[in-house]
């Protein structure tokens, strides 16, 4: 018997849904958005969202500033004839800064102002350029060229590209690349703590004295932050001092112990035990969870039958602990789907799975428009394993 | 078709003596391979830090001169004031996530209403969202209200642990009976009273494990703290040992030095807490 | 009453107003922490040398990936958080680029003051599209270290004149290695990272040999000369190496000279400085006004006081930074207070300083490079296609 909702209940939940729609629904609308535009923050033409033409006013008003303080002394030393040019050209670009200089960034261009900016901008070059064969000295004739590009890029024509970037992911290599090594890191160390996990967990489920020891020790790895765990991987494996790459050098592992964190394979091999070592008992725990609820009756049957250890593991304790075994697989396959924090302390970046690519076109080159594109194909990629959890390997995660 | 022969003795689940041995030499290798990590950080940690480099001395157990040098540099450098960071950021992170987590998911596991499995995904999906996505909108926000560089960014951390804590507590509120409510209910209470008199209380456990679940995964934190705290007043444990990286050189002495400091309260939760962690870990995972 | 409260009330105003007049305005430096006491020096002699700014010191992250992302972060929303930021030499291109700072001609103008008097590299690596948008805050080249007490003289004036090529540096390095107690010739930066292509720049003289340069790093890499892990080597390794005695030549930054006096097993008297055969590439920290700053003004006087005579003795005397202003180089005092500058080697590398890619994308550049030439270095790639990858990098 479920109680139907009313208002008095909605106001129970709405904190949850403020919180939700504050800071997760709206950065992730607005990431979808972005991946609609070309939106490239370190290139003013391309840092924010554009739909139509606009003015770079701040800066069109800078240059046309830099040309008229040059012009100020240009214009002493030609000849009289010129100076009536230079004067008017003057004039015109002080009242085009006058116009603009009070404006922080863009200004949306109506009618025919960016033609007429265009057109300016072509008359100051060509005038500039009759000058400059005569006087090659001039301030204005060794500034302008440089200023006048600066110029026309403040003409903006919009940003909106439509989904023509998802049609780049497709031919971007480097892309392939990443998700090739995110699968790969991620069904290794999975499937490696599975293994792990199991025999970790079969066993604590034996063991009754002694285990609370083995959960103390299991539970630190997991709790101390990755940030933290993975820089003392970082010392580890560091190719002078680090203990692990000269033990891994010394039992023929690895031939140098500069390797592991140099090389693409020696990071891949790095990161994953890294990766298994922290997560491990956290799979074990989950794992040893589902063993204690198995019936304890169901074994002595299976030994009254004769079942042997394999055949009793086989006929009852993996189709009993499926279950519990798909949740804790779906949540650690997610988890290392993403991994990003391990591997940027670690080696700052190889191997370069999706979030490290993602991270690198976002931040390291602030390029928002195609850096979203990757997280939402990531995300796509995330559905793709949740449903085929849920789906084809029947894990239940919402039971109602 | 197998017949089973009568002199056969029912196998006991006891293991047999050799199978004993091996299973604690598993334990016992499991045990070394978890620890050792920790153990050689706290080796380094009183070298100075001319054997950390260099073939001879830093493969040695004990410090030729062990020095507590390089805690004194940290704690010079401020790692109290980021460990007392992460205990504010953290803590009212756990304070808010846990009631809002709490109210939610009692009318979650209580109530019907149209799109609760909806919601239940959405929540299950936001966290699955890769995380770095609301960086950049939530430093926007963030500088537009002038919250930069203060503790406001436990207010951003919902975003990571409410998901989990919601989940944890729904799973917790469906164990707890409903005649119990019903009962309360003839009994007179009004609807309130049978949630703090009542329901509250039994959900304890929950709730406590919620807590920290909450507190572990705001101590945890990097992505964000980096981002939208960049001042050093205001940055939290993982932040300021990774800031210990300097410009040409990795100070091996000083980093382990402080990770055996940010380790010890996380030793400390382990410790006390390990059943709450424990339920954490499995509420929701394990079919009962 | 009435009037007595409108009476009160202008006091209390003009009470206010005269105490806004006297409170200086915060001018914010966003800057790494220092472990020298200089920069808070040369911020506190600011702030007493005027009444009317008061520069605020704002302390980041040592990681300068980390401190650039914040940067980055936060001026993309616009914030005048900071007024003036201090910035890699090689952030300058991007930052300038993306309309992050504000161009100084007109400022410098206003005071003065020409480019030409401020270390050349510094000031190259923050010109854009023909603006100049930065000052320095402290320079730092690429330097060759090297043992007196092992080279001989003979050698050792063709160090200090720079009159040697890298292939002479090789041959000395095997000639020398295990002489006076050390176990390597030469030790330099050949991890996979920045530093990678501080050195490249060296080898390559500053890109223009691109194939034979890399060969000649290779041959250093391969040779018995160079310890075997030099692929795993960044300044952290060369000058723990050199420090310890362990190596003949190092290629570092000047600070390795403080390294020596501090936990040197070998002296200072034993060693002395060189230019790199390729040219000493240029790093250090600029300083750059934030294009939304409140107090530009300010930004800049605290700038101009840095790179005065002052402050630049301040920064000397106190840090032990180099000059970047020119003039300083030579100045009694700071040559008395830092010794590196009265060797002929120091000053002689101070004429050849060569700039990294100046680029709107600098990361994308330097990331591309790395990739391109570790693998060579390393023996998974082959010469040929490394220089294509190296020239389709740097045209970028």
């Amino acid at each position: 018997m479920q109680r139907r909702m009313t208002w008095k209940e909605f106001c129970f939940i709405l904190p949850l849904l403020l919180l939700v729609s504050v800071f997760s629904l709206y950065p992730i609308v607005s990431s979808f958005v972005y991946t609609l535009f070309d939106y490239q923050t370190n290139k003013q033409s391309k840092n924010a969202l554009y739909t139509g033409p606009v003015l770079n006013a701040s800066l069109y008003a800078e240059d046309c500033d830099y040309l008229v303080h040059y012009l100020k002394k240009d214009v002493e030393t030609v000849d009289a004839s010129d100076r009536a040019t230079l004067q008017t050209m003057m004039d015109t670009l002080a009242g085009q800064h006058a116009l603009y200089a009070d404006e922080k960034s863009t200004v949306t261009l109506s009618g025919d102002t960016g033609s007429q900016i265009a057109a300016l901008i072509a008359q100051t070059r060509r005038t500039v350029e009759t000058l400059g064969a005569r006087y090659p000295d001039l301030r204005i004739v060794q500034k302008a060229p440089t200023l006048l590009d600066e110029m026309e890029t403040c003409l903006i024509t919009g940003n909106f590209v439509g989904l023509s970037q998802y049609g780049t992911l497709f031919q971007d290599t480097r892309f392939g690349q990443a998700v090739g090594s995110t699968f790969l890191f991620t069904i290794i160390s999975v499937a490696l703590e599975l293994v792990l996990g199991m025999a970790l967990a079969l066993v604590m489920d034996k063991a009754i004295r002694g285990i609370g020891m083995v959960r103390t020790t299991a539970l630190i790895p997991w709790a101390i932050p990755t940030a933290v765990s993975a820089l003392i991987w970082c010392y580890l494996y560091d190719g002078t001092s680090g203990i692990v790459a000269a033990l891994f050098t010394r039992l023929g592992i690895i031939a140098s112990p500069e390797l592991l964190l140099t090389t693409q394979g020696g990071t891949m091999f790095a990161a994953i035990l890294a990766d298994v070592w922290k997560t491990t008992p956290y799979m074990a725990l989950l794992l040893l969870a589902g063993l204690q609820v198995i019936d304890r009756g169901l074994y002595e049957s299976s030994a009254i039958d004769g079942a042997g250890a394999v055949r009793t593991f086989t006929s009852i304790t993996l189709p009993l602990l499926k279950p519990s075994m798909l949740v804790a697989l779906l949540f650690r396959t997610l988890d290392a789907f993403r991994v990003y924090d391990l591997i940027a302390v670690l080696t700052k970046g190889t191997p370069e799975t999706l979030s490290i690519y993602a991270y690198k076109m976002m931040i390291g080159q602030s390029n928002y428009g195609y850096g979203s594109v990757i997280v939402v194909a990531m995300f796509a990629l995330v559905a793709l394993i949740a449903f085929v959890y849920v789906k084809v390997l029947g894990a239940e995660l919402i039971r109602e | 078709m197998t017949t089973i022969p009568l002199t056969q003795p029912i196998p006991n689940r006891k293991p047999r003596p050799r199978g004993r041995t091996l299973m604690w030499a598993l334990i016992a290798a499991f045990i070394a391979v978890n620890l050792f990590p920790f153990l050689w950080v706290l080796v380094t940690s009183f070298k100075p830090g001319s054997e950390i480099y260099g073939a001879e001395t830093a493969f040695r157990l004990i410090a030729i001169n062990p020095t507590v040098g390089n805690y004194r540099t940290v704690i010079d450098k401020g790692i109290l004031h980021s460990i007392v960071n992460s205990v504010i950021v953290s803590g009212s992170t756990t304070l808010y996530v846990v009631l809002v987590a709490s109210m939610s998911a009692y009318i979650i596991a209580r109530c019907f209403f149209r799109g609760k499995v909806a919601l239940m995904s959405l929540i299950l999906g936001i966290s699955m969202f890769p995380q770095m996505i609301i960086v950049g909108p939530i430093f926007n926000m963030f500088y537009q209200l002038k919250l930069l560089n203060s503790y406001w960014v436990a207010r951003a951390y919902s975003t990571i642990t409410l998901p989990s804590a919601v989940w944890i507590m729904v799973a917790h509120f469906k164990r707890i009976p409903l005649s119990v409510e019903e009962a309360a209910k003839i009994d007179g209470c009004s609807q309130w009273q049978t949630l703090w008199k009542v329901i509250f209380p039994m959900a304890a456990p929950g709730v406590f494990t919620t807590a920290i679940m909450t507190f572990i995964a705001a101590w945890n934190e990097y992505l964000l703290t980096l981002t939208l705290n960049s001042v050093k007043d205001y940055q939290t444990v993982p932040v300021a040992i990774n800031a210990l990286r300097t410009q040409f050189s990795i100070l091996w002495g000083e980093i382990t030095a402080a990770t055996i400091v940010v380790v010890i309260p996380t030793l400390a939760i382990v410790l006390l807490f390990q059943k709450q962690i424990v339920s954490g870990i499995t509420s929701g995972a394990v079919k009962e | 009453m009435k009037k007595t409260l409108s009476i009160l009330l202008t006091i209390a105003l003009a009470l206010s107003v005269t105490a806004a007049l006297a409170e200086p305005v915060a001018v914010k430096f966003a800057a790494q922490g220092d472990s020298t006491p200089a920069t808070q020096a040369v911020i506190d002699a600011f702030n007493a040398s005027q009444e009317a700014y008061k520069v605020e010191w704002v302390d980041m992250t040592n990681d300068s990936g980390a401190m650039r992302e914040q940067l980055t972060t936060s001026l993309k929303a616009g914030s005048s958080e900071y007024d003036i930021l201090s910035l890699d030499v090689v952030w300058a291109g991007e930052f300038a680029a993306s309309g992050y700072i504000q161009p100084l001609d007109m400022m410098l103008e206003d005071a003065g003051l020409n480019v030409a008097d401020f270390n050349a590299g510094s000031m190259a690596s923050g010109m854009y599209n023909g603006k100049q948008y930065v000052l320095p805050f402290f320079p730092d080249l690429g330097l060759l270290y090297f043992r007196t007490d092992i080279v001989s003289q003979e050698d050792a004036a063709k160090l200090v004149a720079g009159a040697y090529t890298w292939a002479d540096l090789l041959a000395m390095s095997e000639k020398y290695a295990g002489q006076g107690g050390t176990t390597a010739g030469f030790v330099f930066q050949a991890s996979l990272y920045e530093g990678l292509i501080c050195n490249a720049n060296e080898f390559t003289s500053n890109w223009k040999d691109i194939k034979g340069g890399l060969e000649m790093m290779k041959q250093f890499v391969q040779s018995k000369a160079t310890p075997d892990n030099i692929l795993n080597y960044t300044e952290g390794e060369t000058a723990n190496s050199f420090v310890k005695g362990e190596s003949v030549f190092a290629r570092n930054w000047p600070y390795q000279w403080g390294v020596i006096k501090s936990e040197g097993t070998i002296t200072t008297d034993q060693v002395a400085v060189a230019p790199l055969p390729g040219g000493d590439t240029v790093g250090g920290w600029l300083l750059a006004i934030n294009k939304n700053s409140a107090n530009p003004e300010g930004a800049f006087a605290f700038m101009q006081f840095l790179n005065s005579e002052a402050g630049q003795l301040i920064m000397s005397e106190q840090g032990g930074y180099l000059p970047g202003l020119n003039k300083m180089l030579t100045d009694e005092r700071i040559m008395t207070a830092d010794e590196r500058l009265s060797m002929v080697g120091f000053q002689n590398a101070l004429k050849t300083t060569i700039a990294r890619p100046v680029s709107a994308e600098y990361s994308k550049v330097s990331d591309a490079l790395q990739q391109a030439i570790y693998p060579f270095l390393n023996g998974s790639a082959e010469i040929d296609a490394t220089v294509t990858a190296v020239e389709a990098a740097l045209a970028q």
